[in-house]
């Protein structure tokens, strides 16, 4: 009977760096999420109602307003999902508030594979393997 | 070594004649510059000179504490977040651009690689050029520092048969590949590592550990001398809240079942560094 194989056999050079590495790159989903998802401002509202209730002078009520923003939760991996979808005009001011970070031409995805190559490389001259 | 434009600075106080991470560097083939970077307010000054003369680069500790938020009123200064800062200034009067922060109680410095699925852990031979790697690659990035990874990363193993290096790659801990054109500043006299890439981070600023190659240090909080001593008496209740008050939104306080348990910060880092995506997004 012949012996029937389930998986291709591993070719030994594929096999070597047979492991995937991935840079810290975020692939954002296909679905724009609801602008109400990026973040949960619950507790935020919490202590600006308890402020704004509170027998306090205007300015130090203002401060603590803004003091209160933060502990606004954003949701980075949503603002991403965001942005992928979104105007040229919001993803401009999405940039310049840093809700993301835009990898120019791969070169963080790209830099971090070739150095894991590199350090592989140096690693099989130290030890000749 | 053959970069002129870098060196090792080794952040001490109070171990003149233990710095292990000496002895580290050179068993695993470090040849460049080393400085020692020390507080005029150390008593064993004249030995750490007279053990390594002008490798010795001397701040003044009150006033670096004076320019920074430290995160309480405790008026403590034993805590490396002025040396980390006094460190750019080091740079530029050797007329350096590109420095490493290392403690100085580091055992080991190991490969941590998967091949033929096996994971390798062994130490580095020739560390110069892991190190001329590391800046190249930093030179052609944006980021403010890059560390090494450390063998706390690894608990639970290199690789659980879906992912590899498990631990989040945008922090950036305990040792930090600078640069003096891109200078900033650590905040928080405790757990200044973690509240500077956070608060940073959060607003962009980019950071990353490399988890190619590990640093192993001497066990936390065992060592005499140096932070210890204020973990010890604050608690780390006190080390983990500061980076709480300073991200309020990202980071809890937690309970850190390690064989030394203690309070230790948790951070959400969806909550808390923005994503980096593709350009191919971008309209």
């Amino acid at each position: 009977m012949k012996q029937t194989l389930m998986f291709e056999p591993i070719k030994e050079e594929n096999n070597k760096y047979s492991s995937k590495i991935e840079a810290p790159i975020y692939e954002p989903k296909n679905k724009q999420p609801h602008i109400l998802e990026l973040f949960d401002a619950t507790k935020t509202k919490r202590l600006v109602n308890e402020i704004k209730n509170s027998g306090l002078p205007e300015d130090e009520k203002q401060f603590l307003i803004r003091a209160a923003q933060r502990h606004t939760i954003f949701n980075y991996e949503k603002c991403a999902d965001y942005y992928a979808h979104a105007s040229k005009e919001m993803q401009h001011l999405m940039e310049r508030s840093a809700l993301v970070i835009i990898d120019f031409e791969k070169a963080i995805e790209y830099g971090y594979i070739k150095l894991c190559d590199d350090i592989k490389t140096q690693y099989l001259e130290e030890y000749g393997e | 070594m053959e970069n002129k434009n870098f060196a090792v600075f080794i952040l001490t106080h109070g171990r003149p004649d233990n710095i292990k991470t000496l002895v580290t560097l050179k068993k695993c083939g470090y040849t460049g510059p080393i400085y020692f970077i020390c507080d005029n307010e150390d008593k064993s000054i004249d030995k750490y000179k007279a053990n390594f003369g002008d490798a010795v680069q001397i701040f003044d500790k009150l006033a670096m504490a004076n320019s920074v938020d430290e995160g309480n009123n405790f008026d403590e200064r034993r805590t490396i977040t002025h040396a980390r800062n006094a460190c750019f200034d080091i740079a530029k009067q050797l007329g350096i651009t590109y420095f490493i922060q290392l403690d100085d109680d580091y055992t080991a410095f190991d490969y941590r690689l998967y091949l033929n699925d096996t994971a390798i852990v062994k130490p580095i031979k020739c560390l110069d050029t892991y190190i001329v790697k590391l800046i190249q690659y930093y030179k052609t990035h944006n980021f403010l520092s890059i560390a090494f990874a450390q063998g706390g990363d690894f608990i639970g193993g290199l690789f659980n048969g879906k992912e590899l290096y498990r631990f989040s790659k945008r922090k950036c801990m305990n040792s930090f590949l600078c640069s003096v054109d891109r200078q900033f500043q650590f905040i928080g006299a405790m757990n200044e590592d973690v509240n500077t890439y956070i608060t940073r981070g959060n607003r962009g600023d980019l950071f990353l550990t490399i988890p190619f190659v590990s640093l192993t240090q001497t066990a936390t909080q065992s060592q005499k001398s140096g932070i210890t001593d204020m973990y010890q008496r604050f608690g780390t209740y006190c080390k983990a809240f500061t980076t709480v008050m300073m991200h309020p939104s990202g980071v809890k306080v937690s309970m850190m079942n390690s064989s030394n348990p203690r309070i230790h910060h948790s951070i959400k880092w969806v909550n808390t560094t923005p994503m980096i995506i593709n350009e191919r997004f971008k309209k």
